[in-house]
């Protein structure tokens, strides 16, 4: 039940202030009751080391259609519901003066919010792909009613974009449901892992091909990541918190849900294939972010670029790598939320995002200086946040698949230039750093404030648990691996 | 002897009369009376299909002259909306030159 | 107190310092100053009581567990070797924090120049207790964190804020090396823990060339944190942070991690000759270049860097020559006489109102008197003059070297050579002859805060050579067969340097030597400056415009202008003439007549 008020909670919370109620109360209290109730899920009631889906309630909504609205969460699943509660707190407390429309678009931070609860605690395929959709409608209004700079384009580009994927992906499923025996065909996921082993091995190929396509447009697979950097270069920050953060992340979380357990043999086949445009993400986007001359424009970039990391761990075929997989999302979710609430601090203060016309803000902005480097530490893969782990887990995976002394495989090679991925990290990050906050103040910056006092208190939530998970993620890979040894154990029978 | 060739000839003859005036006159009144020309060939021909193809058991076949009542009673029902529309294009334009009315476009 | 989480003390109390001060007494740089002493003290103080401990065991927690696969623990290795580091980070440490109260009385960021400091405490710490190269990886980076932060820490002066970067980033391609070899490691063995992979070492020694890149990937990281040819860009210019910070990360501790590392998991490197030739050679030409260098240079701390350069090229080189113990022995007494003479170069650069050019001073001698004698007892023991610390030390790694490999003998040699050169140079031109400049005839001696850590150090920097202390602390490499031949040559190079410094410098008012690649430092900044903007800059102007004109433009634009292109042409059709629609109509149908009757 508590999974069920989680979900429905948020969509009540929207339906109440677009009634009028007063929009920054009702939507920090929700979204803060929110978190509570999932950290009540994760700390009374759910299960560490289980591998099964807790919690699980059904209503069924047509039997003609085998359709239930099923909800239920195993270690993956409560993961991203926890993510999911941080940024959508964080992200409505970072939402500043909005200057018309203001009830609409707290309205639409929680109906994103709803929408990814939804889609991560579905057990059901039908609401699994709705809630998404559900989620996607607010943030094309977000950006292309409240946003910056190039807005229309901005909205247009990534509704054009994110709708093809979401139209591929629906093929997939399709194709994913029909490919089960008739007998045993279920939207339910848990009915569906059972029968993945009745899908042909020479149909799984096909099916995760269209799968990998329609996932991996909404996260910027490259080539088509060529939407993200420009759609939160314009999108106002909290929109591009919560997209950046857990919304894009449900195409990764898609592939470990379905694509892994459900289609292995097919997995196996385009591994090659995924590896060889992931190494796209991080190698090319890496350099292309090097070039970016815009903050925001180089936040976008760089979030494609570690979403390479997170498929590194999907393609790596190892326990450790799609562990650390999984773990990449979290840390990242929570990184890059950071990094774009700051900045969108900096954009409303100084008016300019363009590196070269700022400078100097360490002075000016300390608290802004400490929490950006923070964060973008974290996002370089530091150790002591959660994404160095994420990262080792993910690179020691890939490497030791198929190791062989005598000679190297793809996998090897790959891990060697990801590994060099860590270091163009690094340089863009610094770069940006040392522009944004270091050396001689700004013309024209004279007179900008630092943040607000009562931002600790969203930043500090974020801040300290990914410093948590950074030193013992261990609490982490309890909490997931469990979920994959499934995966793995069923794959080799 | 007339076969059916002669009658087919002078329908063609009657719709290619009907399509230039679609074409070339510029008055919608016009335009429409050519329009009525063509469905008239098109009558024609069907009688004449109708009176020539003889079955096996000596019987004309008469779905076409069923198909040219049809047709008689749907021109009646366009002649009378497509007068009124003329009118009310009359009376708000003060014209019914094709060439005057020529909005429909990008 | 239980004695399993004393060694957690002494690592996490100046964590818990940083974090105070980072989050409640940052307003009040005295209090956090004051914290930040008191951590490092206390955490001196634990040291101590686990250097008296024989057989100490810390408490392990579990960083990661994905057994068999991959067992991280956050463990603690107590042996000898790392209880002599833990003394030795946190007593050079305790010194130079309080040297740093006076350093840095008046600084606007005192209060974030002291969490750093503790931070990069808790780091260092990290780094020497250890017991499996992951958890040493992460101290590895925080440590080049704190160096980042502490070398920009007037970060809106352009040079220190690009001196951090560059430090940051020559480190994170070290570092690149260092973890691709650490997983190579790990794939062989099995394990990541030291003790687990000295037991497995034989199932990666029967792959000797996969065993030897892994070793070489592993002296990368080394490489990078001790500023080795070609990674030791960066040590130079990472002289912009304050001066205490110079003498404790810089000279003192974190680049010696690098070394400690080698010494660490010497099973590895000893069980690969051609990685040990590398790294001897890569020690030795580090030592020359660096000392050449250093003959050249004006600022005070740049000469020291570079001779921190150059004595760390000599530890690895020992390393290299398969002497772990000649390697720490050099480490521990370097610590003690480069901190003293960075701290002395610090006490005058602050007297002097922040003056750090040579030949702006002279004559300093009999103003700054304590820190002249100071500074004259660190050089000579730099310099390997007996019975100062630094002649054993260095004599342990000469006779290593004239026993195993006689052309590095040579070039060391040749080092010592220059060793006293540039040092003679530096103490004649500061010290003696007239003041060149009104800051150095006003300059006096600094305040007690500062002094007292440097006759502290003095006695240390002359008295850890000596075999009955150092043994109390070190292993002492066992005696070479060479007699009296090698300290005679030593010190007989030491002597000539001296000399000659003496004689061409006296009384000098300018530089009469004039020789551009040493004063250029080789080129070597102009040439990877050159290479990144070939190689980096040059693809990632490439890359850029790929996406934004070929993939985002001609791709996904050109997908959408398509559409709208084809859409205009269409529009053109419809011109609005009912006569012209009627037309088209009427050619429609007679294609389709003719298209479906005629074809």
């Amino acid at each position: 039940m508590i999974l069920l008020f989680i979900v429905l909670f948020p969509i009540a919370a929207a339906l109440a202030i677009l009634l009028g109620a007063p929009a920054r109360r009702t939507a920090l209290w929700s979204s803060g009751v929110t978190l509570g109730a999932v950290l009540l899920a994760y700390f009374g009631g759910f299960e560490t080391g289980q591998s099964g889906y807790q919690m699980v309630t059904s209503f069924p909504v047509s039997s003609d259609w085998k359709i239930n609205f099923t909800l239920g969460i195993d270690g993956l699943s409560l993961m991203m519901l926890l993510l999911t509660a941080l940024v959508a707190f964080a992200a409505v407390w970072f939402t500043g003066e909005i200057a018309e429309h203001r009830n609409a678009f707290y309205a639409c931070l929680l109906f994103i919010a709803a929408g990814a609860f939804g889609a991560f605690a579905s057990l059901d395929l039908f609401f699994f792909y709705a809630f998404h959709e559900l989620a996607l409608i607010p943030t094309f209004l977000l950006i292309g009613i409240w946003g910056t700079g190039n807005r229309q384009l901005a909205a247009w580009k990534i509704t054009i974009y994110l709708a093809t994927g979401s139209f591929i992906l629906l093929l997939g499923l399709i194709m994913l449901y029909q490919a089960v025996p008739e007998a045993a065909r279920s939207f339910d996921i848990r009915v569906l892992q059972k029968s993945a082993i009745l899908i042909p091995a020479s149909a799984q190929g096909n099916i995760f091909l269209v799968l990998l396509l329609g996932f991996g447009i909404l996260v910027s697979l490259f080539p088509f990541h060529t939407w993200a950097p420009e759609a939160y270069a314009s999108a106002p920050a909290p929109a591009a918190m919560l997209h950046a953060g857990v919304l894009k992340k449900f195409g990764l979380y898609g592939l470990l849900r379905l694509a892994l357990p459900l289609l292995p043999a097919g997995a196996q086949e385009y591994n090659t294939l995924l590896i060889y445009l992931l190494l796209g993400n991080i190698i090319y986007v890496g350099l292309v972010t090097i070039a970016q001359k815009r903050l925001d424009w180089m936040l976008g970039y760089s979030s494609v670029m570690h979403m390479g990391y997170i498929f590194l761990g999907i393609a790596s075929g190892t326990l450790l790598g799609t562990s650390g997989a999984a773990i990449l999302i979290f840390a990242h979710g929570i990184s890059i939320a950071l990094l774009f609430a700051i900045t969108g601090e900096i954009r409303q203060r100084t008016g300019t995002l363009v590196l070269e016309d700022l400078g100097g803000l360490g002075k000016l902005m300390p608290r802004a200086g400490l929490v950006f480097g923070l964060a973008a530490f974290a996002s370089i893969g530091l150790p002591g946040f959660a994404n160095f782990a994420g990262e080792v887990m993910v690179l020691f995976g890939t490497f030791r698949n198929g190791a062989n002394p005598e000679h190297f495989s793809i996998y090897q090679i790959a891990t060697v230039l990801c590994l060099w991925g860590v270091v163009i990290s690094a340089v863009y990050m610094l770069r940006a750093y040392r522009a944004v906050f270091m050396g001689a103040i700004g013309e024209s910056l004279g007179g900008v404030t630092d943040l607000g006092r009562s931002l600790r208190v969203p930043i500090g939530f974020l801040v300290a648990i990914t410093i948590w998970f950074g030193f013992f993620p261990q609490t982490f890979v309890r909490m997931v691996t469990p979920t994959f040894k499934s995966y793995f154990a069923a794959a080799k029978q | 002897m007339l076969t059916l060739g002669h009658y087919l000839i002078v329908s063609g003859m009657l719709f290619t009369i009907g399509f230039a005036g679609v074409l070339l006159r510029r008055n919608i009144i016009i335009i429409f009376m050519s329009l009525e020309l063509m469905l008239n060939a098109a009558n024609l021909s069907l009688v004449a299909f109708s009176r020539f193809r003889v079955g096996a058991d000596g019987m004309a076949n008469y779905n076409a002259q069923v198909f040219v009542f049809f047709i008689i009673t749907v021109a009646a029902a366009e002649v009378a909306v497509g007068l009124a529309i003329i009118v009310a294009l009359y009376r708000a334009r003060q014209t019914t030159h094709v060439e005057d009315i020529s909005t429909l476009k990008f | 107190m239980n004695s399993a989480l004393l060694p957690w003390f002494i690592l996490l109390l100046p964590f818990l310092a940083a974090v105070v001060i980072v989050l409640f007494t940052r307003r009040w740089p005295g209090l956090s100053s004051f914290i930040s002493v008191l951590a490092v003290l206390a955490s001196f103080a634990g040291s101590c009581v686990v250097f008296a401990t024989p057989d100490i065991q810390a408490l392990e927690l579990t960083w990661l567990d994905l057994r068999p696969v991959l067992y991280v623990p956050l463990g603690f290795v107590l042996d000898d070797l790392t209880k002599t580091m833990l003394l030795l980070v946190t007593g050079v440490g305790a010194l130079i924090h309080i040297y740093s109260l006076g350093y840095m009385r008046d600084d606007s960021g005192k209060a974030r120049y002291f969490a750093s400091l503790s931070f990069f405490m808790f780091s260092m710490l990290g780094i020497v207790v250890s017991n499996n190269f992951v958890m040493m990886f992460i101290f590895w980076e925080l440590v080049g964190v704190s160096s980042y932060l502490l070398i920009g820490h007037w970060f809106e002066r352009d040079s220190a804020a690009e001196a951090a970067k560059k430090a940051f980033l020559t480190n994170r391609i070290g570092d690149f090396g260092f973890m691709l070899g650490i997983m190579m490691a790990w794939v062989a063995t099995g394990s990541v823990v030291f003790s687990e992979m000295h037991q497995q070492l034989a199932r990666i020694t029967s792959y000797p060339d996969y065993l030897t890149v892994a070793a070489l990937l592993i002296f990368c990281g080394a490489a990078g944190k001790s500023a080795q040819f070609p990674l030791h860009v960066w040590l130079p210019d990472a002289m912009e942070g304050p001066t205490p910070i110079s003498a404790l990360i810089h000279a003192a501790t974190m680049v010696a991690a690098g070394v400690y590392m080698l010494v660490r998991v010497g099973f590895l490197f000893e069980a690969s000759p051609p990685a040990l030739w590398v790294i001897s050679w890569i020690g030795t030409i580090t030592a020359v270049m660096a000392a050449l260098i250093a003959t050249q240079q004006n600022d005070i701390k740049r000469i020291l860097a570079y001779s921190t350069l150059s004595q760390l090229g000599y530890m690895v080189m020992a390393v290299g020559l398969a002497s772990g113990q000649a390697a720490m022995f050099h480490l521990f007494t370097h610590a003690f006489f480069k901190a003293l003479l960075f701290l002395g170069a610090g006490s005058i650069i602050v007297m002097l109102h922040h003056e750090q050019n040579i030949w702006k001073m002279g004559g300093l001698a009999g103003r700054l008197g304590i820190t002249f004698l100071t500074f004259l007892v660190g050089t000579f023991a730099l310099i390997g003059l007996p019975p100062f610390s630094g002649f054993f030390s260095k004599d342990a790694i000469l006779a290593l070297a004239y026993e195993r490999n006689r052309a590095i003998f040579w070039l060391a040699l040749f080092t010592a050579f220059l060793t006293a050169f540039y040092m003679l140079r530096l103490v004649v031109v500061v010290f003696f002859g007239k003041p060149r400049s009104d800051r150095a005839r006003a300059g006096r001696e600094a305040p007690w805060v500062m002094i007292g850590p440097l006759i502290l150090l003095a006695i240390p920097a002359f008295a850890a050579g000596f075999g009955f202390v150092a043994r109390l602390f070190v292993q002492l490499p066992a005696e070479q067969e060479t007699g009296w031949l090698v300290p005679g040559m030593a010190l007989g190079a030491t002597v000539a340097g001296a000399l000659v410094a003496i004689i061409l410098y006296r009384n000098r008012q300018a530089e009469p030597i004039d020789f551009a690649p040493f004063r250029n430092r080789f080129y070597f900044d102009e040439l990877y400056s050159f290479l990144i903007g070939a190689t980096q800059e040059l693809l990632a102007k490439l890359s850029a415009f790929i996406d934004r004109w070929i993939l985002d433009g001609a791709g996904i634009r050109g997908a959408s202008t398509a559409t709208w292109g084809i859409g205009s042409l269409l529009r053109l059709f419809q011109v609005g003439n009912l006569q012209a629609y009627a037309f088209l109509f009427g050619l429609g149908i007679v294609g389709l007549i003719y298209f479906t009757i005629f074809r």
